[in-house]
This record gives C-alpha cells, sequence and structure tokens, in this order.
C-alpha cells in the first residue's frame, strides 16, 4: 500500500475568491499577510503492485476526479 | 501576407467581408487593438448582427413601460411609485464548458444588469435544458448548473421563485442555461442609465480587480460547438457572489446618494463593450489610461484588459467634485474604485497605456455601424391546419390512462424539487408562492401587492411548430398568471437557437418570433428586454428551438391565492376550454407513438379569456386552479391531487391529449364562476367532484400517497447518483 | 419600546427581513457595523441574522466571528444581554465560542430550503417567550452547512442543563440530537438554524415565527 497527499490549489491565473476574502480578513486584523490561497488537501493510499503504479492510479484520479483541471492545480507528494 | 491576413481574421473571427468593412470605414488596415475591439463588438454575442432586423420589429411599448431595449435592462411602471426592472440572458457555452461557474456568473451577471439601473434585486427564475439522463456528462453537467444557480443566488441574497427545467436530446451537447432577475425600485429609488454625460468628469472603475477571465469569451459564444471546444477554452470566469454582494449594497448607496451620472456593467467584452457603448449612447468620447485599471495579474496587455470578463465589475461617470463621497462609500464595503479616464467632447474613445495614446477610435463607427445580416429564412407554413376534433377516449398510449404511472415516475413527469431546494426561495422575507408553484409570488415592500414572476417556452411544442410554440412562449404563462390572479404586464425573452448561417434555423427564429410578438401585442404585454444565443449547435446538429420568455404579473395582494393542488373537499372540479387547438402532445412525442393535431393561429378571443380569468381569481371564485400543459388532462389532475386531497373525474376526453388551451379549477360557485368566465371560444364543463386521499378517472383509481410516492421517485429514477 | 441591535456583516443577507421582522412585534432595530464598537447598555437585546458573512469562505461563520464589533457582542454576553442568533447567526457565535458546538456540512452534502417541524424544548426568557414546551412551530430552513456537532460528554451537559432550545421532528441535515437551536450555560446567548423571520405572515406559509420576536 502507497500513501500520497494530494495538494490542490486554485490556477495562478484564476480568481481565488476563498483567498481573496481570507486575505482582507487577515489583513483587517493587523496581521501582515501579503497574499492567501486557499485549497484542499486529500490523502489517498492505494493498493498497487509498485510506486509507479500507485503514482499513476493518483494521477489519473487527481485529474479526473479530485481536481478540476480548468481552474485547478494539484501537486502530488508521496507519504510514509 | 495573405497567409498573415487569413491568420488574423482566425484568430479575431472577423470574416473576409467584415474585415473589407473595416477597411473601408477606417479608410485603411485596422492596427493593433483596433483588431480586438472590432472582433469583440462584432461578435453576434455583442452586435446582434443576425438578429438586429427582426429585433426591431419587436412590440416594447406599453403605457407602463418606462424603459425598453437599449439599457441593461427594461423598466415598468407599477403605478403606486413602484417599478421593476427585469432581464433574462443565457449563459449556455460556458456552462456547457465548467457548469458551476458558467450557470453561478450567469446568475450574477443578470444581477449586475438589474441593480446597475438602480433597481434592488428581488427575485430570480431560471430556464434550464439538459439532455437525456444517460448522455455523456449530463449527471455532472445537471449537478454543476445546480449548484452553482444555488451557490450564487444563495449566498448573494436573492430568491430563486420559480424555473423549468426540460430534457431532450437535442440539448446533449449543448445545455441551455437562462436566467432571469427581477429589481424593485421603490417611491425614493432612482432610475440610473448607462449615457455618459458632462465633459471632464470622471470615467470611474469599480468593484474587482480584472484578471484573465474569458478572454475572448463574447466572440467563444458566437461559435458552434466542436470537438476542439476544450482547446480553445479562455480561462473560465470565476464568479464571486459574495463580492457581488458588496457590489450591490455599495452600488446602491451611491446610486441613492446621487453621486452617480451614468453606469454600466462590465459584461460580455468587459471594457470594451460598456466603454464603448456608454460613450455612444451619451454621444461623448471617453479618454482611458488602460494602465490605470486594477489588476490582479500585472503581466496583462491593454488587449487582454480591455477583452477580459472578469466578473463583478463596473464603469460609471461621476462628477469630480462627488468622487471622494463615492470612494468613501466604496471603501466601506472593502471594494476598489478608482479613476481609469475622464469624458471628453471629441466624440472618440482614446486609449492610453501608460500615458501613451495607442487607439483612438469613434465609438460610433464601431458601434453603430456593425454589420447587419437578412440571414436567409422561408416563411413558416403552419402545421395542420385543417380542423380535427379533440379526440375522445384516444386510441394506443394517448389513451391509456394506466401510462400515468409511466409519466409520473419519468424525469419528464416527476418531481423536480431536487432542483429547487437547492435554491433559497425565501431570503427577502417577501416570497409567497415558492418554486414549488405554478408561478413564483413575491409581495412588494411598499405597497404589499403581489408580483407573479413565470417562465414559458415548451420546447415540445416548439418542436411540434415553432410560429405555434412562439404564440404558446407567451399565452401559456400568460394564462398561468391569470388563473393565480395576476395581471401580466410584460415580457423578458432568451432566444435560443442553432446556427443562423442555415436556413432551417433562421426559419425557426423568424416564425416563432412572430408568433411570440403578434400574442404580446394582442395580450398587450410588450417584450421590453432580452437576449439572443444563436450558434446552439454541436457537430451540425442544432438544440430544439427554444425561445424562453419570462412574464410578470400583477396583484393587488397576496393574500387568499388560489392553490395549485385541490384542498377543499366536495367542490366541483371545472375544465375550462379555450378554442379547438389540440396535439397529440409530449407523451406522443416520446413514445414516437403518434404525431397529429389541429392548430388555429389567431385564438381567436384569448385577450378577453385571460382577462376574464384574472378577474374572477382576484374575486376568489375558485379554491384551486391549475393550467392543463404538457401530458395533457390526466397528468394535471394528478399533480392536483399529490397534497392529499384528490377527484372523482368523468370525462369522455383522451387522457394525455394536449388542449391550446385548457384550465381546471375547483369551486364552490360553478354557476358564478361560468358568468364570470364565459366569452368568445370558452366552454366550461363540470367533470367531477374533489374528494379526500384518492383520483379517479373514469374506472382508474389511484390513492393520493401513490401518486406522490410515483411523482417523489420520478428523479431518483433518472439521476440516481445525484439523488443522495 | 425595547431596542434590538442587528449585526452586520459584510455578506450578511438576512438583515433587512431581521429589521422587518423586530419592527413588526413593535420593536425598534438599530444597525451594528461590523467595524464599529457599541456600548451593550444602549440596547435591550442583539440579533446576528443570517446569509453569507464573508461568502461562507474558509468555514461558515469563522472569518465573521473575529470582526471588532464582536468583542463588543462579547461583552454584551458577559453582562447577560440576550443575544439571538439565526442560521449563519448561530454558525457566527459558535465561530465565536459564545453557543456550544459547531454546525459542518448537511450529511447529504447539499444546500437545502424547507419547511420543517420543530420542537419546543426550552423557552429562552427574551426571544421566544411566549413558547412553550413541547410546542410544535412550522419554519423554513435554508442552508448548507447546519448538520449540528457537539462531543457526547458536551451533548450530555447541554442536555442536562437544558440549554437545548428546539429540535427538528424529522432530521433534515443529520444534526446531533436532531438539534435545531441551542442555548449557551447562562441561557442568554440562543442560536437556531431554522428562519423565524421567514414565518411571519399566513401568506409566507406560516406566522409562528413571530413567538421568536
Amino acid at each position: 500500500m502507497f500513501k500520497f497527499g494530494i495538494r490542490i490549489l486554485p490556477r495562478p491565473e484564476v480568481l481565488d475568491t476563498q483567498g481573496r476574502a481570507v486575505e482582507a480578513t487577515l489583513k483587517s486584523l493587523g496581521h501582515s499577510v501579503l497574499e492567501t490561497k486557499v485549497g484542499r488537501y486529500v490523502q489517498l493510499s492505494i493498493e498497487a503492485k509498485d510506486i509507479a503504479q500507485a503514482q499513476a492510479t493518483a494521477k489519473k484520479v487527481s485529474e479526473e476526479v479530485l481536481c478540476n483541471m480548468l481552474i485547478e492545480n494539484f501537486e502530488i507528494e508521496v507519504l510514509k | 501576407m495573405q497567409a498573415n491576413l487569413s491568420e488574423k481574421l482566425k484568430t479575431y473571427r472577423i470574416s473576409q467581408p467584415e474585415y473589407e468593412k473595416i477597411c473601408d470605414l477606417l479608410g485603411r488596415e485596422p492596427k493593433g487593438l483596433e483588431w480586438a475591439l472590432f472582433s469583440a463588438l462584432w461578435s453576434e454575442h455583442c452586435s446582434y448582427k443576425s438578429s438586429k432586423i427582426h429585433l426591431k420589429k419587436l412590440f416594447g411599448k406599453s403605457k407602463r413601460v418606462l424603459q425598453s431595449f437599449g439599457e441593461n435592462a427594461g423598466i415598468v411602471d407599477l403605478g403606486d411609485g413602484e417599478k421593476i426592472a427585469f432581464k433574462m440572458e443565457s449563459h449556455n457555452h460556458p456552462s456547457f464548458i465548467e457548469p458551476y461557474q458558467g450557470a453561478a456568473t450567469g446568475v450574477g451577471g443578470i444581477l449586475r444588469d438589474i441593480f446597475t439601473m438602480g433597481a434592488r434585486p428581488i427575485a430570480l427564475a431560471n430556464y434550464l435544458c439538459f439532455g437525456e439522463p444517460k448522455a455523456q456528462r449530463m449527471s455532472t453537467l445537471v449537478d454543476g448548473v445546480v449548484r452553482g444557480i444555488g451557490g450564487y443566488g444563495n449566498c448573494v441574497g436573492v430568491p430563486t421563485v420559480t424555473g423549468q427545467t426540460h430534457f431532450d436530446p437535442s440539448y446533449n451537447e449543448n445545455i441551455l442555461v437562462n436566467a432571469m432577475a427581477v429589481g424593485y425600485f421603490g417611491k425614493k429609488d432612482p432610475i440610473c442609465l448607462s449615457k455618459a454625460k458632462g465633459v471632464g468628469n470622471h470615467v470611474v472603475y469599480v468593484g474587482a480587480k480584472t484578471g484573465r477571465d474569458g478572454i475572448h469569451g463574447a466572440s467563444m459564444a458566437s461559435e458552434s460547438f466542436d470537438d476542439n471546444s476544450a482547446a480553445k477554452r479562455p480561462t473560465v470566469q470565476i464568479g464571486d457572489p459574495f463580492y457581488e454582494k458588496l457590489l450591490i449594497e455599495a452600488c446602491l448607496e451611491v446610486m441613492k446618494k446621487d453621486l452617480v451620472v451614468a453606469i454600466q456593467d462590465m459584461g460580455a467584452a468587459g471594457l470594451t463593450s460598456s466603454t464603448f457603448e456608454m460613450a455612444e449612447k451619451g454621444g461623448v468620447g471617453i479618454e482611458m489610461d488602460l494602465s490605470q485599471v486594477p489588476l490582479r495579474d500585472s503581466t496583462l496587455t491593454p488587449e487582454d484588459i480591455m477583452l477580459s470578463e472578469s466578473q463583478e465589475r463596473m464603469l460609471l461617470i461621476c462628477e469630480p467634485k462627488n468622487f471622494a463621497a463615492l470612494k468613501q462609500e466604496f471603501d466601506r464595503w472593502g471594494l476598489d474604485a478608482c479613476v481609469v479616464g475622464r469624458v471628453t467632447d471629441d466624440k472618440k474613445v482614446r486609449l492610453l497605456w501608460h500615458g501613451e495614446v495607442i487607439c483612438e477610435t469613434e465609438p460610433e463607427m464601431i458601434v453603430s455601424s456593425a454589420p447587419e445580416y437578412e440571414r436567409t429564412y422561408e416563411e413558416h407554413q403552419l402545421k395542420w391546419p385543417i380542423k380535427k376534433a379533440i379526440p375522445q377516449k384516444g386510441e394506443g398510449v394517448l389513451g391509456d390512462a394506466k401510462m400515468l404511472n409511466t409519466i409520473l415516475t419519468s424525469h419528464h413527469g416527476g418531481d423536480r424539487s431536487w432542483i429547487y431546494n437547492q435554491y433559497d426561495q425565501r431570503v427577502g422575507a417577501a416570497t409567497a408562492n415558492d418554486c414549488s408553484h405554478a408561478v413564483g409570488v413575491v409581495r412588494l415592500q411598499e405597497s404589499h401587492r403581489g408580483l407573479g414572476v413565470v417562465l414559458g417556452c415548451r420546447p415540445h411544442v416548439m418542436r411540434m411548430d415553432p410560429y405555434f410554440g412562439g404564440i404558446d412562449s407567451v399565452v401559456h404563462p400568460s394564462l398561468q398568471l391569470a388563473t393565480y390572479g395576476f395581471e401580466p404586464l410584460a415580457v423578458t425573452d432568451c432566444l435560443n437557437f442553432g446556427n443562423p448561417e442555415k436556413k432551417e434555423t433562421m426559419t425557426q427564429f423568424v416564425a416563432a418570433l412572430q408568433g411570440m410578438n403578434t400574442f404580446c401585442q394582442r395580450l398587450e404585454t410588450p417584450i421590453i428586454s432580452g437576449n439572443v444565443s444563436f450558434y446552439n449547435e454541436t457537430k451540425n446538429k442544432n438544440v430544439s428551438p427554444t425561445p424562453s420568455t419570462g412574464l410578470v404579473g400583477l396583484r393587488p395582494s397576496v393574500e387568499n391565492l388560489p392553490h395549485d393542488s385541490f384542498y377543499k373537499e366536495n367542490q366541483d372540479v371545472v375544465l375550462l376550454t379555450f378554442g379547438s387547438s389540440w396535439f397529440s402532445g409530449f407523451l406522443g412525442e416520446i413514445t414516437q407513438a403518434t404525431s397529429d393535431g389541429y392548430l388555429e393561429k389567431d385564438l381567436s378571443g384569448i385577450e378577453t379569456f385571460v382577462k376574464k380569468l384574472t378577474l374572477a381569481s382576484q374575486e376568489g371564485l375558485f379554491a384551486s386552479g391549475r393550467v392543463v400543459g404538457k401530458f395533457g388532462l390526466l397528468y394535471a389532475l394528478a399533480r392536483m391531487s399529490l397534497e392529499g386531497m384528490g377527484a372523482q373525474i368523468v370525462c369522455d376526453q383522451a387522457p394525455f391529449t394536449e388542449v391550446f388551451y385548457q384550465i381546471l379549477l375547483s369551486t364552490n360557485d360553478v354557476s358564478r364562476l361560468s358568468k364570470a368566465l364565459l366569452s368568445e371560444n370558452v366552454s366550461l364543463t363540470a367533470i367531477g367532484k374533489t374528494q379526500k386521499a384518492s383520483l379517479q378517472w373514469n374506472e382508474h383509481k389511484w390513492a393520493t400517497e401513490e401518486l406522490k410516492n410515483l411523482y417523489k421517485k420520478g428523479w431518483e429514477a433518472s439521476f440516481a447518483q445525484l439523488a443522495r | 419600546m425595547r431596542k434590538v441591535g442587528v449585526l452586520r456583516f459584510p455578506g450578511t443577507n438576512c438583515d433587512r427581513d431581521i429589521w422587518h421582522a423586530v419592527e413588526q412585534v413593535g420593536d425598534t432595530p438599530q444597525w451594528l457595523w461590523y467595524q464599529d464598537r457599541f456600548n451593550p447598555k444602549d440596547f435591550d437585546s442583539f440579533i446576528v441574522p443570517g446569509g453569507f458573512s464573508y461568502g461562507d469562505y474558509l468555514r461558515s461563520g469563522a472569518l465573521a466571528a473575529h470582526a471588532p464589533v464582536m468583542q463588543s457582542l462579547k461583552e454584551a454576553s458577559e453582562l447577560g444581554y440576550p443575544i439571538f442568533g439565526v442560521c449563519n447567526g448561530f454558525q457566527i457565535l459558535c465561530e465565536a465560542q459564545l453557543l456550544p458546538g459547531v454546525l459542518m456540512r448537511n450529511s447529504h452534502l447539499r444546500f437545502l430550503d424547507t419547511m420543517v417541524d420543530l420542537t419546543v424544548i426550552n423557552a429562552h426568557k427574551r426571544f421566544g417567550q411566549k413558547l412553550e414546551k413541547g410546542q410544535k412551530v412550522h419554519m423554513p430552513i435554508a442552508h448548507a452547512d447546519g448538520c449540528y456537532y457537539v462531543s457526547d460528554d458536551d451533548l450530555k451537559r447541554i442536555q442536562d442543563n437544558q440549554q437545548i432550545y428546539c429540535t427538528y421532528v424529522r432530521n433534515p441535515n443529520g444534526s446531533v440530537a436532531d438539534i435545531a437551536g441551542v442555548m449557551n450555560k447562562n441561557k442568554n446567548v440562543v442560536g437556531m438554524m431554522p428562519h423565524p423571520e421567514r414565518a411571519m405572515y399566513e401568506w409566507m406559509g406560516s406566522c409562528d415565527g413571530q413567538k421568536f420576536f
């Protein structure tokens, strides 16, 4: 079994509505925050014969299900 | 050189003859930014070049109409100092690409059209057409569109009070998402227009920063889908209803304080259309430095800035002395407001980039000289002109009462609450009828009168005959308003058609528009706003012609509205029949069993009937009422029996034939009702009595509980993965 | 005539509805802007209306809970002033820890607008004086994040201390113990997901909401 973490964030050119609202609030509370991006984090455990196959599955589900590729990007990290 | 030009024409989606016209107008080749400006403003979406010739003929005036086409939305005077603004618009192409954001930004855009005029949005409605449930991506599209509409409307705090959803294979690869918004002016609320005025006044940019959203969106909406649609997607426009809510409050506040000379939202083709249209309407010039526009992405070029369709932005004109007060109000709501230019007297739009002139054109030339095409069409011949009587006890499926079970459990005839329960229908605390009723009703804030909102256009009637379908798009919703006691006032429309370069499409378009227009005139319900959406075709297949309409009506109060369902026991059930037109209907179509009918295009006496019905309803002459629609009489009776009160009916008419028009009423006083309603072409028959717990149709019988269970099952049967 | 402070955050959208409800029962509403502080002594009580403060971003109510006006509201709570949160107002009061528990995404993961029946469990001394224990009332809900959650220990505590305000007759959103509304330990602060301000006249489908103001 292989474990992955998928970090999903809005694409840089796409408006991040949540990030904008959170950023404004943090600034108004006096915190010296320059930029805020809000995304999601998903953990997956995958049954596969080797890491390459597991990674391929993680990529496929990220592209097809977890992430809306029109507006979001993702990064996969391997977890221990 | 030649190859270079054809490449450019392709990029900017300008045809060879249009290119020649541009060269003629300019006296030279277009250069730099001009390409982008012509591309946007001469697109079908912005210029209405294929439809303008026909739209000019529309009936748009009445003593109540204060504003019709040419502004962001039409305005109707309700008397007593109250007015409403309303409009419907399509967002079909973006919703097919990214359903959540497409639908959400559709709602956002139509709301801006309303509050730009100074009206507070009080109601939303949506008209949706989807493909077959089994079609590719359809579940995802339905889910995304419904979530998107809810996500935006709920958050911005405007109730969705009515809607329609249709399913047909012609929408499999081109869904329709049309949103309507209604706004309210009280006695003290000013109307704001988009005409730029006052040389030396500031041009002010307010709202969200400009990003890459939807660059070239307007010209994309003017093309058909093909397999490469995925590749030519512009950056998806993201809607932020929270931001829009702030923008509504800030804009209404500065308008009330009289700080605004003119205002327009940045919709299709963003800053380009707002700048050029405001200047052109005002007969003035505008000088604007694009480097002053607030940006989300510092790498945007002037062309990107002019074409960006970032949401929640407005352009307004304000006197320099008022700018500080205006900015203070926007600051209070946490929104940007900055001066980007000024009004000039030379009737030119001059665009600067860091102080340097990069483009100078006459708005009149681009806006008013946009091409107008007389696309080829044929005069339409009405189907089935030879009189045949309404079938009695029809044969085959149309006569088989047991088909009711199949209809109720199908996505065509089943419950739609899965959709509308995801919409906030009551925010504003003024909703008297929510989406579960045929007509949505909100109470007007100052006079406490009722405003009825209803949508029209039944695609299966359009598929039968586009002229008659056009008539029906106006008459059917008018009868619905009248049944609940609302005097129909005015119409907005959203004309969704295929490729206008095809004769078949244009023939449908012209026929539908003629049908609608004739009856708008007859019923004195002018068409005061709307939009045209062409190129709803994929791989050469057009969608069903779909001229959706939105009607509003007025009632003296919201108390004692007739119910949609039976609720009083032992009342007479009365069938009102107007005229003698009929057809084999939706059941005939989907079972492919039969296609037959008789259509009479005059509907002589309909005006009187609508008036009498409105009055009879207001006088409380019936307790329950329903206009018989798709699937005919028995289906309407079943829908009226879902709340536990049914009826015992004896009737010879074929149960599923659709008649233009029939209305079911329940009353204590048939003779008073007939005295009030009988007029030219109207007949009235008592067909039974209301009774508890069951519906009987001749020898057939259903428990009301059973009908309700069947009705509730319809959605799950087709969209199992969505229904929890 | 009682003066009722009505809080407004960016994104609040039931503020005007609450205003009308307060007026309808003969009281005097006054706006309290999220950036401003106030003196509790100037008021009889406070209402935090529903809507989508800050677009419901991050978590419903989470950003509003940190606004300056909430500092004053906390002081008012400590002084024992009656405070009523409706829908998003309930979420804000939970996020500000003026009420126990938290409101999570509805169990079916969708926004839901529908009429519900409620059972009154414990009356509040100011908002709902006219209600009786066990009474049934009818009004709409309209929310995506209405699934009330508390730990088992806390549930027992609020039950024992009679802090449950009202429950759903048929649970629409997965709330623990069918809870639709709760009070704080001192029973001056109360919050509920259903919208009494949308049930003020027969033409709205119910006028049970009048009893809550």
